[in-house]
């Protein structure tokens, strides 16, 4: 899936946090979005995923203005809490995972996906008897239970500890290879587990620069 | 045994109207629990009060156009008062609706809202019309008194909802776990919302006419209360809330009839008495593991 991002400007009420930021994610990229806290990541993203509105002309999914979208099945995402969701009502991973089968799902895929994550003994567990990291590998497979076209995962190790973690890039990695876009936030200490070809690093003065992965190694070894 | 419950089966199945409180009251329990699931895990457990007295002004007016309108055309509506409780309620969870979406983070504030206005109304078309003395029934409810007629409408209603859950069940539990979520997952947000409250209200308006406008929500809440202590997952839950649901309409209704307590009154305490029992076996239960398995493993993150 394209992503074209033109002159993406966006305010909290009068405090401006996104400032005329444009880029294009091509298919297949690997983007990862980096930043201190308040320069406007996890804005951006609820821009991309249409949580946060936007005028016309500034977003556009596959060619396609953002407020015209109606295909969201093709994207899959995590976001940084998944505090959304119910937990205290008893309902199964399971059932998590099946409530998503709106398309016919392959109950292998399910149970790989579970497996990866190193989850599958849990199953069928109540999500409210899970850790937070469990939980959010459970959110991590049902982001990708539907052969998303992209993948938009906000800071998604944040709960998840040291050894589980290895599977998650892996995970990731794979399925960038098999050619799923992926736009990714995190902190610079995990970059080099990810298989990522660009990045995007946003300042707190609101400027930003987007370069190649080939981009950035040169001007790191410069430096 | 005999003794205790002899002439209440017995007369279940003499009196007409035992047989018609007994049907109503087991659809009743199926349908109440079913809705009352979505509507805790919505957060909207006072939402079936709201539609109750929404509900209630469609009553009123057909009581004040009974009084004002011609012979002919108010026989309508003084015998079928339900047609334009389905109404009102309707228009309730509409209203509801809009008001959620206008206040997006202080949803809560739709309800009061409407439960307002719907008790306003109420009071004034039953003043005008001057019945103000079929309040009480609508208040609190009868299942002693329902018609055949009210059983076809309950039987009507558990199989559209029955349906209504066939296609729709799991579009309107992702709607109702993941609100944000679930245009992911190709689920129309708003559709679904829609369907439901739509749903919602015309059950309310079924169930005021048995449990009354006060007790209606705990016909629907309170089995799904206590059977979230218990149960492990969704659907185990629901089914639990069926069962909790089921046997307070019975010994209700035994209780109703052996005591000559209101039935309505009658269903709820035992409702709840269930509630409080869950919640001590539960916590004697917990205790007892605790002692058992002192340490058990749990694991870090």
């Amino acid at each position: 899936m394209q992503i074209d991002i033109n002159n993406l400007s966006f305010a909290y009420g009068h405090k401006l946090v996104l400032n005329n930021l444009s880029l294009t994610v091509r298919p297949g990229d690997f983007l990862v979005v980096e930043g201190k806290n308040g320069t406007g990541k996890t804005t951006m993203i609820k821009c991309l995923l249409g949580i946060n509105a936007v005028p016309n002309g500034m977003i556009f999914l596959d060619h396609e203005d953002i407020n015209a979208f109606r295909d969201w099945t093709k994207i899959g995402c995590v976001s940084q809490s998944v505090d959304d969701f119910n937990y205290e009502f008893p309902i199964t991973v399971n059932e998590i995972l099946t409530m998503s089968k709106l398309r016919k799902i392959k109950q292998n895929r399910k149970l790989k996906l579970l497996d990866q994550m190193g989850i599958l003994e849990i199953l069928n567990e109540n999500i409210n008897a899970l850790s937070g990291g469990q939980r959010q590998r459970v959110f991590i497979v049902k982001s990708m239970l539907n052969h998303p076209k992209i993948l938009i995962l906000d800071e998604p190790t944040a709960n998840i500890d040291k050894k589980n973690v290895e599977y998650f890039y892996q995970t990731v990695n794979e399925l960038n290879s098999e050619g799923t876009t992926v736009i990714l936030i995190t902190h610079d200490e995990f970059l080099d587990a990810y298989n990522w070809s660009h990045i995007l690093q946003l300042n707190t003065d609101l400027s930003y620069s987007y370069r190649t992965r080939k981009q950035f190694a040169e001007e790191a070894g410069r430096k | 045994m005999t003794g205790l419950f002899g002439s209440f089966i017995i007369d279940l199945f003499r009196e007409d109207f035992m047989l018609r409180a007994l049907l109503s009251g087991l659809m009743l329990g199926v349908l109440a629990p079913i809705i009352g699931s979505i509507v805790v895990v919505r957060r909207l457990s006072f939402i079936a009060d709201t539609l109750g007295h929404f509900s209630l002004v469609g009553i009123s007016v057909s009581l004040f156009l009974s009084v004002t309108l011609p012979r002919t055309l108010a026989v309508i509506f003084s015998e079928n008062p339900q047609y334009l409780g389905i109404v009102f309620s309707v228009i309730g969870g509409l209203l509801i609706e809009l008001f959620r979406r206008y206040y997006k983070s202080y949803k809560e504030i739709s309800m009061p809202i409407v439960i307002s206005l719907g008790t306003a109304l109420s009071a004034i078309f039953l003043s005008i019309s001057g019945k103000t003395g079929a309040l009480y029934n609508y208040m609190f409810g009868s299942i002693l008194t329902v018609s055949w007629y009210y059983v076809i409408l309950i039987a009507i209603t558990l199989g559209i909802v029955g349906l209504l859950f066939a296609l729709f069940g799991r579009q309107i539990i992702a709607v109702s776990f993941d609100e944000n979520n679930a245009k992911f997952m190709g689920v129309n947000r708003g559709l679904f919302q829609l369907i439901f409250i739509v749903m919602l209200s015309i059950v309310v308006s079924v169930l005021l006419e048995s449990a009354g406008v006060l007790l209606i929500s705990s016909m629907m809440i309170i089995p799904v209360a206590a059977a979230m202590k218990v149960g492990w997952s969704y659907r185990s839950t629901t089914g639990i809330a069926i069962v909790f649901s089921e046997l307070s309409v019975f010994f209700g209704l035994w209780a109703s009839y052996s005591l000559h307590l209101p039935s309505g009154a009658a269903i709820v305490a035992i409702n709840i008495l269930i509630l409080v029992m869950v919640a001590l076996i539960r916590k004697w239960v917990m205790k007892h593991n605790l002692k058992k398995h002192p340490s058990e493993p749990q694991e870090v993150e």
